[in-house]
């Protein structure tokens, strides 16, 4: 008796498969991904015991491992939802089998834009989300004459051509664009020209070790020529985390700005919980990233949908999930069941000493447009300046 | 660099069967800002929409309201088919973009993209070659003017072409323009230099 209830709950549990590479060029941010993921997942198990089974998979920023992993999870793992991939490579590698085997990705990380996927659910936001309403922010205050960097891959191009594209239009100009692979870290012609050149500022749309790189370089430089400190040419990114900020080294890059959806400085009553949980677990000194808090929610989405419908059947799943804005860290997180992104608020960060981001402005949930059909009929932004 | 095309506002007729396949185009496009249309019956040639898509697996002669493929609006098969026949049927019609079925989410975009770009460039090709076409029509009466000035003022041919193309430039016309009036007489003969 005991054997067949062990065997019935066994069978119950719903295997969801968790794909981040904890190693390789954006570890430190998969590291958190992880952490995150198995945070929600002990949550739910508590909660809900027996019912989530998680199946990790680690392809260590190796492409072809991400679509085994992929293929291991779908085919024999028996999974039907896969929350991960953090670069847009990654995810565009692994759509099709998700397709093919008509599951569910849940991607969590800022992107792009420019996909709407059946078969994909998007938490992390697109550029209306982030760069958009960054770059509003920066042109009056800094000037239009940036210098943009890069990944060199989708994207860093994307980013950087968008960005292009409304500086542009608000009659700026962009004084210089370089790309640099994944792990490169050698950053001194692209610092060079920066100098030359003397920008408003820096779009950084560098991952990793790059961005630590110039970071470090930035700060050299800005010790040499105070018009290229922060307050005068910051460096400005859609995807530095918490956690690499220790990376960069504590007091590296303070001043510099980042967008994001969440901070851990992100004052709320969700967000208070949540680090009081976070901290109970990890230490007082745990920073929580917004590839942490992210992932967190994604997997909670994820498994407490699938546990209210009562299927893992994606189509029902999503058919739950887009009915109603659901509680989660990031506070309510309302789904389009349209192009299947969450609505996101914007924040803006100015790194401090302590290795967090003072936020200086924010503004309410936005509404994804991942294909910018609205941007030349949007509203004037409606950014609430808090310091 | 080209511009983020934006198709707000901009109307699609899907000339296809009502299925999966146009529920999940019809999808695709909305979220684009397309208003669309399905419909499975031959195109109306008044009012066309901003870009159309057809089913060139079943796709039928006089499905389109033109004759040849020269289409006057972006046109996107939709195609299953490896069948030549059906590829150049789509050829034919004027198409400038594949859609493979089954559809993939992700071919959409980037095919109206391509279909629109292309579509532009074969109209740009069109009229400059019916403008240069023009240009080789009236080239003997280029000959003739330059001969009729060379007589007059007693010039080489260098030195009467240099004064008709100074003289079309000066008013703002083609040479053959130009020539045009000065054989027709309606023009007096442009002074040297």
């Amino acid at each position: 008796m005991g054997f067949l209830v062990f065997g019935r709950s066994m069978r119950d549990a719903v295997k969801i498969g968790i794909l981040y590479s904890t190693t390789g060029p954006y570890g430190t941010m998969g590291r958190d991904c992880r952490d995150g993921a198995e945070l929600a997942i002990d949550e739910i198990a508590a909660r809900h015991p027996g019912r989530i089974e998680p199946v990790f998979v680690d392809p260590h920023a190796n492409i072809d491992q991400y679509l085994e992993g992929a293929r291991t999870l779908l085919r024999d793992q028996g999974c039907r939802h896969i929350v991960g991939t953090i670069t847009s490579l990654a995810r565009k590698e692994v759509i099709p089998l998700v397709e093919k085997h008509d599951g569910l990705l849940w991607y969590m990380c800022p992107y792009e834009g420019f996909e709407a996927n059946d078969n994909v659910i998007y938490t992390g936001g697109c550029p209306n989300q982030h760069l958009l309403p960054l770059l509003d922010y920066l042109l009056p205050r800094f000037g239009r004459r940036p210098y943009l960097v890069g990944a060199n891959y989708v994207w860093g191009w994307e980013m950087n051509r968008l960005a292009r594209e409304l500086i542009e239009e608000a009659g700026g100009s962009v004084l210089g664009e370089r790309y640099l692979p994944l792990e490169e870290t050698a950053v001194e012609r692209i610092v060079a020209e920066i100098e030359q050149r003397r920008p408003s500022f820096i779009l950084n749309n560098l991952v990793g070790p790059s961005s630590y790189a110039l970071h470090a370089a930035i700060r050299a430089l800005g010790e040499r020529d105070p018009a290229f400190r922060p307050e005068n040419c910051p460096v400005v990114s859609c995807d530095l985390q918490e956690c690499e900020l220790i990376d960069i080294g504590l007091g590296v890059a303070t001043g510099q700005l980042c967008a994001a959806a969440y901070f851990d400085t992100v004052s709320s009553a969700e967000n208070a919980a949540f680090k009081a949980e976070v901290s109970a677990r990890f230490g007082a000194s745990r920073r929580i990233s917004s590839v942490f808090a992210s992932a967190y929610a994604a997997v909670k989405l994820c498994a407490e949908a699938i546990i209210d419908a009562g299927t893992d059947d994606p189509a029902v799943v999503s058919r739950l999930l887009c009915a109603a804005p659901r509680s989660t860290v990031l506070g309510p997180l309302r789904i389009d069941a349209e192009t299947r992104h969450a609505a996101l608020p914007f924040h803006l960060g100015r790194i401090n000493d302590e290795g967090g981001f003072d936020i200086i402005a924010s503004e309410p949930a936005i509404v994804a447009d991942p294909y910018l059909t609205g941007r030349r009929t949007r509203k004037p932004p409606q950014l609430r300046i808090v310091s | 660099m080209r511009e983020t095309p934006n198709f707000a506002g901009w109307r699609a007729t899907i000339l296809h069967r009502e299925d999966a396949t146009t529920e999940r185009l019809t999808r695709q496009l909305k979220l684009f800002g397309f208003h669309v249309l399905v419909q499975w019956t031959p195109l109306a040639a008044d009012h066309l929409p901003d870009l159309i898509l057809v089913d060139a697996d079943q796709g039928w002669t006089g499905l389109l309201p033109w004759t040849d493929e020269r289409a006057p609006r972006p046109l996107v098969a939709l195609l299953g088919s490896e069948a030549p026949g059906r590829v150049a049927w789509a050829m034919d019609q004027g198409a400038s973009a594949i859609i493979a079925k089954p559809l993939a989410s992700s071919a959409v975009y980037p095919a109206l993209v391509m279909a629109l770009a292309i579509h532009r460039e074969r109209q740009a090709i069109v009229e400059k070659i019916a403008h240069l076409e023009e240009r080789v029509r009236m080239r003997p009466l280029v000959h003739a003017a330059v001969q009729k000035i060379s007589h007059a003022r007693k010039l080489d041919e260098e030195q009467a072409y240099r004064i008709l193309r100074n003289c079309a430039m000066q008013r703002r016309l083609s040479m053959e323009q130009v020539a045009a009036s000065i054989i027709g007489g309606a023009e007096p003969l442009p002074e040297a230099g």
